[in-house]
């Protein structure tokens, strides 16, 4: 499905403001760039509360800047390895936490939720044949005579 | 739960139950969500497929292998992981065009693919491809398949996730893998688009 260019203006604008409002922010390192679907997800979930109106940005960047110094403080052998959007769930976690948004309580018991639902539970069945066929249609040439 | 070491699929799984509490609380919609993930759904997960496609028409014994064992081939270039697991590969040809959908969870390898497009995961895109393929690719990709090409759906699933080799494109003849990687587009490995023009 073909993007309209409004709606690739509008995209080109919205990324530049992301741009900007998260270019201030510590450990980064050159571009945005996400390994995994949660990163982009968890990424995309911070500013949309933002924008929403959830929480002011700068108690965003500050929770991210004490997450981070917390993991440079711990000793290099038994800490977790370093993983960028870690550090934005641990940070958004605790805005949410301090503000009251959520219950951090309430965030452990969803999550063992969200662990124990079995990944594609309705859909774990392998499809060896194709699904539908739209054949050929050959139309058939007249010998000449 | 470990506080000090989450695993990757304990995160995402927070990431998860984090959006769920929200939404419930009215303060988001998955729309809203879905907005910021769109502008760079291009750019998650390595987007090695292009790379494999590109060996795969220019060494003909990997793409034997890879058109046998999707998943033992990718391994051999150090790809997989992640949902890659189980995939399966489809050979367009002059006869026959490929093209991917899934149910309900929008099963994708990812690895390979990168991040799938929100159209993908859409249940109109799913039930439209299968009632008409030739009718969706035309109008709603620009895609016109000759009528004497047949298309073949493929249905993804955990088990079995599909994608697909399109045919190297005319007047590529010398090309570099490098070079005809360049070519091949998240899209046309779906099956919804042609690769890239050769300039």
């Amino acid at each position: 499905m073909t993007t309209p260019v409004a709606g690739a203006e509008l995209t080109a604008e919205l990324r530049r403001g992301l741009d900007t409002l998260v270019g201030d922010l510590p450990g980064r390192s050159g571009d945005l760039a996400f390994d995994e679907p949660w990163e982009l997800r968890a990424f995309a979930l911070v500013v949309a509360a933002y924008e929403a109106g959830g929480y002011p940005w700068g108690e965003f960047q500050q929770a991210l800047i004490a997450s981070i110094r917390q993991w440079e403080e711990s000793p290099a052998a038994t800490r977790a390895p370093w993983s960028y959007y870690e550090h934005w769930v641990r940070a958004f976690e605790a805005v949410l936490g301090e503000r009251g948004t959520v219950d951090r309580d309430a965030v452990e018991v969803r999550t063992c939720d969200v662990l124990a639902t079995p990944k594609n539970r309705n859909h774990h069945e392998p499809h060896y044949e194709p699904i539908a066929v739209d054949p050929a249609r050959t139309t058939s040439i007249p010998e000449a005579p | 739960m470990s506080e000090a070491d989450r695993t990757s699929e304990e995160i995402a799984a927070r990431v998860k139950a984090l959006e769920s509490m929200l939404i419930e609380q009215g303060l988001l919609t998955t729309e809203m969500v879905d907005r910021y993930v769109d502008i760079y759904e291009n750019e998650v997960g390595p987007q090695l497929g292009a790379k494999v496609v590109a060996k795969a028409w220019a060494d003909p014994e990997f793409k034997a292998r890879l058109l046998q064992d999707a998943t033992a081939a990718c391994a051999e270039l150090g790809i997989g992981g992640g949902q890659g697991e189980h995939m399966v590969v489809l050979e367009d040809s002059d006869e026959v065009h490929h093209a991917v959908v899934c149910t309900l969870c929008s099963c994708y390898p990812w690895p390979v693919l990168g991040l799938p497009p929100n159209w993908y995961k859409e249940p109109q895109y799913r039930s439209r491809m299968v009632r008409a393929p030739r009718k969706v690719l035309a109008e709603d990709f620009g895609y016109e398949i000759p009528d004497t090409r047949e298309i073949r759906v493929w249905d993804s699933s955990s088990e079995i996730r599909y994608w697909v080799l399109p045919q190297r494109p005319a007047g590529t003849d010398g090309w570099s893998e490098e070079q005809l990687a360049t070519l091949v587009t998240r899209d046309s490995m779906i099956g919804v688009a042609p690769v890239g023009a050769v300039s």
